[in-house]
């Protein structure tokens, strides 16, 4: 089964209050947590208050099965997909999620949980490739 | 029956579950004890065969599979055998004390269902008093067949028969009326998606999107496929209209979100009309027309939307019906009619042909606005009779007047889904005798949006012909530059809508200059249509134009009018 490689970017819904995003991203770090290593999804999760960022690595089927529940979770909207191609090697080695954005110390903890490696690649570094991807109107396969 | 044999039956057995009983239709859905036909047509495996004296098995018969795992043996009461096959998880739960309450109220016919799939029918024979024969018969095959009646295959939703039965049970209670909703959903551009890539990914996008809408229902809402890309819901429960329409709002956005698909991400649409039980319907059938109907009216409202059903929908489409009952005689009496439009070269002020352009007025409605009967001939399909029509009369026309004066037929995207056409128009000209060179057939984008390669392909026959092609509207949509690089038009007509800004907007003229010049490049006619004034006429002749169209220079004639033009011009 073939690797595959998908980058999105969408807007966060979850209500403003910090508690309330505090929570959400506990469950959803739970959830894809546990599904991901379930069936060889790599990735990683960037988040701020407005928006999310996240990098799905694995075989095609789990990967567009993971997505496809991601895709009708209420938690965010206007998901613009930015990748969706096969890939040779995987950029992240486990599942990781970092928050970018005001406020850092707040979800300072998840990096080093969940293995974000921020040598290889800052939430940002990715933000901004998602952004530069939003701009230059990448091609979505 | 050997051993490895039994236990195999056992653990089937012991998988039953009143579920799936409860799921099944009625027992009277199966009209006849009628012992039912394996898939190939071979006789139907009885399980098990008992006859019962006194409530005492005196005699057993197993078919190929014993329902009582050999514990069926003559000498043994069958309230036991019963209550033991059920203990040993042969029988569901619950399932002995059905049968025997059956029994006793001599009741010949019962239906259990395994939770292996398969469903049983016990089918009991009274003959004295107390005697009788119980057969346990294999009737999965009949059961599934009913369900399919019910079922659509693919998504295993209701059908339209089964939507209707549940609606009608629902409107049954009129407490239930205000809360109740028709949603008709519709997906946009799905066509599109069977079209390039294929009926298998098309079908896997179909139960992704059912998947999707379900998850947004409520426990008692119904879900039905109509057909194709047609679902329906009944909502049972919700404060109306405010329910009905956050439903369709979510269902637009859900719908709407990206799908993967084996390596291809596809997007598809949803449009939803509604129909509300209290006041938009009597009956099921009426309901799922109206929201049928507020469905077009969403979809023409551009898609990705939904809209109520109102009553003015409903007379509008009488209107429309009865517009093209109209229409459809008015080709047959002939009181369509055509006009011609002069076209003249700027330099000179030489006359070069007319675009013909049909009218049609009755005594009834007067006279009725092309921009009213295309569309409507379009959507009917009376379009290729009209075009046939528009066709013939033209070339019959312009064969009276001298050479080389051209005329121009427009042609509707519509009418290039018919494989007839090019004989069509080979028909109208020769029966005309009109040169292929003196027709001029003006398309717009329209006609190379949807199976391009056809079109492309008819075109080059039409042009291999001689025959003249323009490109009509031009600028008005989406992609006009990539059109010109697919085939070689001899003209390109600059819409209207350019040549009215052209003296307040800075833009229209610089568009009209960059048409002019791009035409001249790729060796195109430039002319411009609509020109009402001298100082238009001034300004497309300054940024190169070549020819003109328009009330300035010369209204729509009459075929008479047309040829006196002629008369004087030449
Ligand atoms: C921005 C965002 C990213 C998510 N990423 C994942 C993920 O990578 N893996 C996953 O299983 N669920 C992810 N989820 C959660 C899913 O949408 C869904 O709620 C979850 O998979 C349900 O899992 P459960 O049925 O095991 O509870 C994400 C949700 C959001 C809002």
């Amino acid at each position: 089964m073939s690797l595959y490689r998908l980058v999105y970017y969408s807007e966060n819904r979850i209500s403003s209050s910090v508690a309330d995003l505090q929570a959400e991203v506990e469950e959803i770090l739970t959830q894809s947590r546990r599904n991901n290593a379930l069936v060889g999804v790599t990735g990683a999760l960037m988040f701020s208050s407005g928006y999310f960022g996240q990098v799905l690595e694995g075989p095609q089927a789990a990967v567009e099965a993971t997505f496809e529940r991601i895709q009708q979770d209420p938690r965010h909207g206007d998901v613009a997909l930015l990748e969706f191609a096969p890939t040779d090697t995987r950029s992240f080695d486990t599942w990781a999620m970092a928050y970018v954005g005001e406020d850092s110390a707040l979800f300072a903890h998840l990096g080093p949980e969940t293995g974000f490696d921020s040598d290889k690649i800052t939430g940002e570094a990715l933000f901004n490739r998602l952004r530069a991807m939003v701009a230059t109107n990448a091609a979505v396969a | 029956m050997t051993n490895v044999k039994n236990s195999m039956a056992s653990c089937c057995i012991s998988e039953l579950s009143f579920q799936s009983l409860c799921m099944l239709s009625p027992a009277e859905k199966l009209t006849t004890g009628r012992p039912s036909e394996g898939p190939d047509g071979s006789p139907p495996s009885v399980a098990t065969t008992l006859h019962i004296t006194h409530g005492v098995v005196t005699d057993v018969a197993g078919g190929p599979t014993d329902l009582f795992g050999g514990r069926a043996v003559p000498g043994k009461p069958l309230v036991d055998l019963l209550d033991e096959a059920e203990k040993f998880g042969f029988l569901p739960g619950g399932t002995a004390a059905s049968i025997n309450t059956a029994l006793a109220a001599r009741q010949s016919k019962q239906l259990l269902s395994l939770a292996d799939g398969r469903s049983i029918m016990v089918a009991t024979e009274f003959a004295a008093a107390d005697d009788m024969t119980l057969h346990f018969v294999d009737v999965s095959f009949a059961v599934q067949m009913t369900l399919s009646q019910q079922r659509d295959v693919l998504t295993g939703l209701p059908n339209r028969v089964e939507l209707l039965r549940r609606l009608n049970e629902h409107l049954a209670s009129p407490a239930s009326l205000p809360q109740t909703a028709v949603l008709y959903v519709d997906l946009d551009r799905f066509k599109m998606v069977n079209d390039t890539l294929g009926h298998p990914i098309g079908d896997a996008l179909l139960k992704l999107v059912v998947e999707r809408m379900q998850r947004l229902l409520a426990p008692k809402d119904v879900l039905a496929r109509l057909g194709g890309d047609e679902f329906v819901i009944l909502q049972a429960e919700g404060e109306q209209p405010h329910a009905a329409e956050v439903l369709a709002s979510r269902i637009i956005e859900i719908v709407g979100r990206t799908y993967l698909l084996q390596g291809h991400s596809v997007q598809v649409g949803a449009s939803v009309g509604i129909a509300l039980a209290a006041t938009d319907g009597k009956t099921p059938e009426e309901l799922i027309k109206n929201a049928d109907l507020a469905l077009f009216k969403a979809k023409s409202a551009g898609r990705g939307t939904f809209r109520f059903f109102t009553d003015a929908m409903d007379r509008e489409i009488q209107e429309r019906r009865a517009l093209e009952i109209d229409l459809r005689r008015a080709i047959i009496m002939q009181e369509l009619s055509l006009v011609y439009q002069p076209q003249f070269e700027i330099d000179g002020n030489k006359l070069v042909g007319f675009e013909s352009l049909v009218r049609w007025s009755t005594s009834e409605r007067g006279s009725v606005s092309p921009a009213q009967f295309i569309p409507l001939a379009e959507e009917t399909g009376i379009i290729d009779q009209l075009g046939e029509w528009v066709l013939r009369t033209a070339c019959k026309e312009a064969a009276r007047w001298p050479e080389p004066l051209t005329v121009s037929v427009n042609l509707s995207p519509v009418q290039f889904k018919s494989p007839k056409l090019v004989s069509i128009i080979v028909g109208a000209l020769s029966s005309a005798g009109l040169p292929p060179s003196r027709l001029d057939l003006e398309i717009t984008e329209g006609a190379l949006i949807e199976n391009t390669e056809t079109v492309l392909l008819m075109l080059n026959q039409i042009k291999a012909m001689g025959i003249k092609v323009s490109i009509d509207d031009f600028g008005t949509g989406y992609s006009s530059l990539s059109y010109l690089q697919k085939f070689p038009f001899d003209k390109i007509k600059i819409d209207q809508s350019f040549i009215r800004s052209l003296e307040t907007n800075a833009d229209s003229a610089a568009i009209v200059r960059a048409v002019t010049a791009l035409g001249k490049s790729l060796g195109m006619m430039t002319i411009a249509e609509g020109v009402e004034t001298e100082s238009q006429l001034e300004l497309i002749a300054r940024d190169g134009c070549a020819q003109v169209q328009g009330y300035l220079t010369g209204r729509p004639l009459a075929a008479d009018a047309a040829a006196e033009l002629i008369s004087t011009r030449t």
